[in-house]
C-alpha cells in the first residue's frame, strides 16, 4: 500500500509563498478527504459506539435506557433462538460456499473450452441474477416453491411424484433457500475465477502438452495450484456475505417452517424492529458484527491484493 | 487430438446451452406470469395461451374492482428509486472522487492512520450500526425521507481504494503543469484529474448503481410510509393486498425495476469485467 514518491506532488519550494498560501497548501489535502470523513464520524462511529453502549443496556426505544450490563449477552449465551440462528447460518455458510464455488469453478473452466462468441451469451445469461433485485429473485423462487399452483410441484406431479410443501415442511424450508442462494451466487463468482483462469500464463499448459496432458490432468495439475489464490478470495468473500444473510430468508420464508431458515441476521431484525429490544438486538448485533469482522480480517490477511 | 478437442468443445457448449436454459427458468417464470390474465394466472405452464399486458396496466391504472378502483403506488416507487439512485451516485461519486485525489496526490501527517481508518470501514458489516443510525434518523426527524436513504449509503470505502489506485496512475506532471499555470487545488481535481478517472469512475458507477437501485435492508428499517417505498420494498409489500394474492402484478413489477439493470449489464459489460479483474489478488 506504500505510496510511490514518483507520483506525488512534490512541495513547489518556491520562496514566494506566504503564511497564508502555506496554510492553504497545508489544509488542502483534508479538505479533500473531510466529506468522506464527516460522513464517516456521524453515520459509521457515532452508530457504533452507541450500538456497544446500547448492548450493554435495556431499551424499547421509548423509555429511558437502563444499564444492565453484560446482562444482554448472559440472556445471549442461554438463548436457545439465537443458538438455532448461529446453526442455521452456520449450515447455509458451509453448504453454499463449498458447492457453490465448486460448481462456480466447474462453470468458469468449461465456459472457457467452448468458443467465445457462445461463451459470452452464456456468461450474461449466468451473470443475471448477480445484478437482479435481491427482492425480485426470492418473490420468483418463491411462487416457484408454492405448494399449490408452484411450477416445481407441477414438474413432480407431471412425473407421478407427491407434491412437497417445500417452503412450510421444516425439512425441504433451509434446502429450498440454499438452492437458491447457490443458483443466485453462481455466476458471480464464476466470473471472478474466469479472471483468474485468464492470469494463468499460456506457458504452463504448453508445457503440459509437451508432457502429455489430458483435460484432466490439466485441470488437477496446472489449473486448480494456480487458481488457488482466486479461489480463496471466492471463499472468503461468499463466507462473509453468508455470515449476514438477511432478505433471502426474510422473504421466502419469514424464517419459518418452525425456524429453520431464521438466520442470525434475520433474529437480529426480529428481536429490533419486530419487538423494539433494541439493547438485546444490539448485543446480537455486536456477536454478528465480529463473526462478520473476522471473516473480513481472514480476508485481508490470507489474500493478498495486487494494486494494478 | 486437434479433432477430439474440437469435439469437445461442441459436447461442451451443447451442455452449457442446456444448462443456460435450465438456469434461466426463473426468469421464464417472471416474464410468463407477467403476461398471463388472471384467468390462466394458475395454469400448469410457464407461458400463457393467451398472453396480455393487463398486469402491467395494473400497475399504473390500479385494479378494476366492481366499480372500484384499488391503486397501486408503483408509478411512485418508480420515481422514489430513480430520484434516490440519481443522487446517491452524484454523491457516492464525488465524495469518493475527492476523497481519493486526496489520498492518491497528496503528502501530509496522519495520512497513513486515516487511510487505514477508512478501508477499517470496509470491514464493517450493516449490522453494526443498523440499530442506532435508525434511532439516529429518527431523532432527526427523517424517517421516511429521501435523506434517510441516501445518506449511510455515501460512506463508501471500496469506491474511494478504487478510484485511488486509479488516480496514482495519472502521471504527476501533468497536475504539476497546471499547477505552474496557477490552477488551484480544486480546478486541478475538477478539470484535470477527474476527467482522466473517467474509465474508474463508470466503472464504480455501475456498481453503486446495481447496490443502490436494489438495495432493501435499509429501506425497510428506515422507510414506513407506502407512498416513500423503493421499488425493492413496493414489490416485496405487493404480495398480498386485501387478502389477494396478486401475482401477476408483481411479476410485471419484478420485470419492469429488472429492465434497466439487464440494459446496463450489457452496454456495460466491458466496464464490469474490468471490475472485476481490477481488484487482481494474490495469496
Amino acid at each position: 500500500m506504500a505510496v510511490k514518491e514518483s507520483t506525488l506532488e512534490k512541495p513547489l519550494a518556491y520562496s514566494g509563498a506566504t503564511p497564508r498560501q502555506r496554510f492553504v497548501r497545508k489544509v488542502t489535502p483534508y479538505l479533500f478527504i473531510s466529506p468522506f470523513f464527516v460522513g464517516f464520524a456521524i453515520f459509521s462511529l457515532l452508530p457504533i459506539v452507541f450500538s456497544i453502549f446500547l448492548s450493554l443496556a435495556q431499551w424499547d426505544g421509548m423509555s429511558a435506557i437502563r444499564l444492565v450490563g453484560l446482562n444482554n449477552f448472559r440472556i445471549l449465551i442461554q438463548d436457545p433462538k439465537f443458538w438455532n440462528s448461529l446453526r442455521i447460518t452456520f449450515i447455509i455458510t458451509f453448504v453454499c460456499t463449498i458447492l457453490g464455488t465448486a460448481g462456480s469453478t466447474i462453470l468458469a473452466v468449461l465456459l472457457e473450452k467452448v468458443n467465445d462468441r457462445l461463451a459470452s451469451v452464456l456468461r450474461v445469461i449466468f451473470f443475471l441474477p448477480a445484478v437482479t433485485s435481491i427482492v425480485v429473485i426470492t418473490f420468483i423462487w418463491k411462487q416457484l416453491y408454492n405448494a399449490d399452483y408452484g411450477y416445481f410441484n407441477i414438474l413432480l406431479t407431471k412425473a407421478g411424484l407427491p407434491p412437497q410443501d417445500w417452503l412450510a415442511d421444516p425439512k425441504l424450508a433451509l434446502p429450498a433457500l440454499i438452492v437458491l442462494l447457490i443458483w443466485a451466487g453462481l455466476g458471480w463468482d464464476a466470473l471472478i475465477i474466469t479472471a483468474g483462469l485468464r492470469s494463468i500464463p499460456e506457458e504452463l499448459y504448453d508445457a503440459g502438452k509437451v508432457d502429455g496432458t489430458n483435460e484432466w490432468t490439466e485441470f488437477l495439475h496446472i489449473t486448480l495450484p494456480m487458481l488457488r489464490p482466486t479461489l480463496l478470495f471466492v471463499l472468503v468473500t461468499s463466507v462473509i456475505y453468508l455470515w449476514g444473510i438477511f432478505a433471502q430468508p426474510q422473504l421466502l420464508t419469514g424464517g419459518g417452517a418452525l425456524r429453520e431458515t431464521q438466520t442470525v441476521a434475520l433474529y437480529l431484525y426480529d428481536v429490533g424492529f419486530r419487538y423494539n429490544k433494541y439493547g438485546y438486538a444490539s448485543a446480537i448485533a455486536v456477536i454478528l458484527s465480529l463473526l462478520m469482522f473476522i471473516s473480513s480480517y481472514l480476508n485481508f490477511r490470507f489474500v493478498r491484493y495486487e494494486t494494478e | 487430438m486437434v479433432r477430439r478437442r474440437k469435439t469437445l468443445a461442441y459436447t461442451i457448449g451443447g451442455f452449457l446451452l442446456l444448462f443456460a436454459i435450465l438456469y434461466l427458468l426463473p426468469y421464464m417464470w417472471m416474464v410468463g406470469m407477467s403476461l398471463k390474465s388472471d384467468s390462466e394466472t394458475y395454469s400448469p405452464t410457464i407461458f400463457p395461451e393467451r398472453p396480455t399486458l393487463e398486469q402491467y396496466q395494473r400497475l399504473f391504472f390500479g385494479y378494476q374492482f366492481k366499480g372500484l378502483t384499488l391503486q397501486i403506488n408503483f408509478p411512485a416507487y418508480y420515481k422514489n428509486t430513480v430520484i434516490i439512485t440519481v443522487i446517491s451516485l452524484i454523491l457516492i461519486l464525488f465524495t469518493d472522487a475527492l476523497a481519493a485525489y486526496g489520498f492518491a496526490k497528496f503528502e501530509f501527517r496522519g495520512k497513513n492512520a486515516l487511510f487505514w481508518l477508512m478501508i477499517g470501514t470496509m470491514l464493517l458489516p450493516i449490522y453494526a450500526t443498523i440499530i442506532p443510525s435508525f434511532w439516529l434518523f429518527s431523532k432527526l426527524k427523517m424517517i421516511n425521507t429521501y435523506q434517510a436513504l441516501i445518506l449511510p449509503g455515501v460512506i463508501d470505502a471500496y469506491g474511494i481504494f478504487l478510484l485511488k489506485q486509479y488516480m496514482e496512475t495519472i502521471p504527476s506532471e501533468i497536475i504539476d503543469a497546471a499547477r505552474v499555470d496557477g490552477a488551484g487545488a480544486f480546478r486541478r481535481f475538477w478539470q484535470i484529474v477527474l476527467p482522466l478517472s473517467r474509465p474508474a469512475i463508470g466503472t464504480l458507477a455501475v456498481f453503486r448503481f446495481l447496490f443502490v437501485w436494489n438495495d432493501y435492508l435499509w429501506p425497510l428499517v428506515v422507510i414506513r410510509r407506502e407512498n416513500m417505498y423503493t421499488l425493492s420494498l413496493g414489490i416485496a409489500n405487493m404480495q398480498l393486498r386485501q387478502g389477494m394474492v396478486v401475482w401477476g402484478s408483481q411479476m410485471a413489477a419484478s420485470v419492469l425495476a429488472t429492465l434497466p439493470v439487464i440494459v446496463l449489464v450489457l452496454v456495460m459489460q466491458r466496464e464490469f469485467l474490468r471490475g472485476l479483474t481490477a481488484g487482481a489478488f494474490k495469496a
